[in-house]
């Protein structure tokens, strides 16, 4: 269900995260989805159990996801997780705009390119 | 819990172990990684019971392991080198061990024989190095334990037998609180899998910490400045580990977090930065070359 990227410098709890946070706020799992065990998940990926106990206790933290006694976790924000995913993406295209200024793109050509975007998913301006 | 407090053991006049102190919490995973020669199959072995500690003390759960079957009927060792009686098959060894192991499960046996398929009735000493190694985690994790050591277990073991190991300790680790303990030189495999790393050198502890702590505790930065560059002693306070340039391009590594690096280098207006955590590959030949153990210094 969730694929991990062992190449990635980033930590896999990171990893984690941000892929059931991304998952929530598209709506690929809905609000109340059970997720896996951490026992589950951990022996499905292949990682260390602590490591998906500390990406679960981090949603948690965040109110992407609750857990109930017994019951497991489940997705109980997805408007929180939107929110999040908005900042997350919002970080990610400030870093390519950086990099564009960074080797000559003008203010006017990455404005091009964004109109470019929407034209393609046929929505007005 | 594992505890060392001041543990020493020696080989003639060559300290092996020299006063180490630190301990490893309960289910677990530990990477146990280190120069060679630094005493990391020592400490296994002191900690299996093969080894009396000359100095100090040793403790699981607060009892010695030296001549204490109580506690080593929930340690499993498998050495660099596994051991089986000569001529025998992984049933012959499953009984023995049986016998010796209090909490020895047939059923996770027969289990285990289905899931590695090297054949219980074979001879191990015909099997190839990896279907060895099989043979002994078959043995091992039969017995149950609490406490699972292992040196440089991946040595041999194809990229489907090692996913096929990780979920399989996972599944204990989680299920019953096993504590690992994995001595190897592959940190790509490490990385990806223990909670706490333990570096040793020469016969001590460089450090034992959380890996998402030491990884997040040091960072790498490449950047471009124009027309000049600032120098290493502008960067102050922050503690530069390594610093190098090429024309106008930096590249550092600096021992603080990655928000707090980034502000410091923004403030001198790159032309581009570039922030990466390190791999523990690198921080592990960071950490190695600021005790002096590096390539200059070994090619000298």
């Amino acid at each position: 269900m969730f694929s991990l990227d062992y190449t990635n410098r980033q930590p896999i709890y990171e990893q984690l995260y941000q892929s059931i946070t991304q998952m929530a706020a598209t709506g690929v799992l809905k609000k109340g989805e059970p997720l896996p065990s951490v026992r589950l998940l951990a022996q499905q990926l292949g990682v260390n159990p602590n490591t998906v106990q500390k990406a679960y206790a981090m949603l948690e933290r965040d109110g992407i996801i609750g857990s109930l006694p017994g019951k497991g976790s489940f997705i109980s924000n997805d408007v929180t997780a939107l929110e999040r995913q908005k900042k997350l993406i919002e970080e990610r295209l400030r870093e390519a705009v950086r990099s564009a200024v960074g080797c000559g793109i003008t203010r006017e050509e990455i404005l091009e390119q964004v109109t470019a975007v929407f034209q393609e998913r046929g929505e007005p301006e | 819990m594992i505890k060392a407090k001041e543990l020493v053991k020696t080989f003639g006049c060559k300290a092996a172990l020299d006063h180490m102190s630190f301990s490893i919490d309960g289910g677990s995973i530990f990477g146990l990684v280190g120069s060679n020669g630094a005493g990391k199959s020592t400490f296994l072995r002191t900690l299996a019971g093969v080894y009396r500690p000359d100095g100090g003390e040793l403790l699981v759960d607060g009892e010695p392991t030296f001549e204490n079957s109580r506690i080593k009927g929930r340690i499993c060792f498998i050495p660099d080198y596994p051991y089986f009686i000569p001529q025998s098959t992984p049933l012959e060894m499953g009984t023995f061990l049986s016998r010796i192991y209090p909490r020895w499960d047939w059923s996770m046996f027969q289990k285990l024989n289905r899931i590695f398929p090297i054949g219980a009735k074979k001879k191990i000493s015909t099997m190839s190095k990896g279907m060895q190694r099989q043979a002994a985690l078959i043995c091992a994790l039969s017995a149950r334990p609490d406490y699972l050591l292992m040196d440089e277990i991946f040595d041999g073991l194809d990229p489907v037998m090692r996913q096929l190991l990780k979920r399989l300790i996972s599944d204990e680790v989680s299920s019953r609180k096993m504590t690992v303990i994995i001595a190897s030189h592959n940190l790509r495999e490490l990385e990806d899998f223990c909670d706490h790393i333990g570096l040793f050198h020469k016969g001590g502890v460089l450090f034992e910490k959380d890996i998402d702590e030491l990884k997040l505790g040091i960072c790498k930065v490449q950047a471009a400045f124009k027309p000049n560059i600032p120098g290493e002693e502008a960067f102050a306070p922050l503690n530069i580990v390594k610093w190098e340039t090429h024309g106008s391009l930096v590249s550092l590594v600096a021992r603080a977090g990655r928000e707090e690096v980034l502000q410091k280098v923004n403030s001198f207006h790159p032309v581009f930065s570039e922030v990466l955590p390190l791999t523990l590959e690198e921080i592990f030949i960071c950490e190695m070359e600021a005790v002096g153990y590096d390539i200059d210094n070994i090619l000298a």
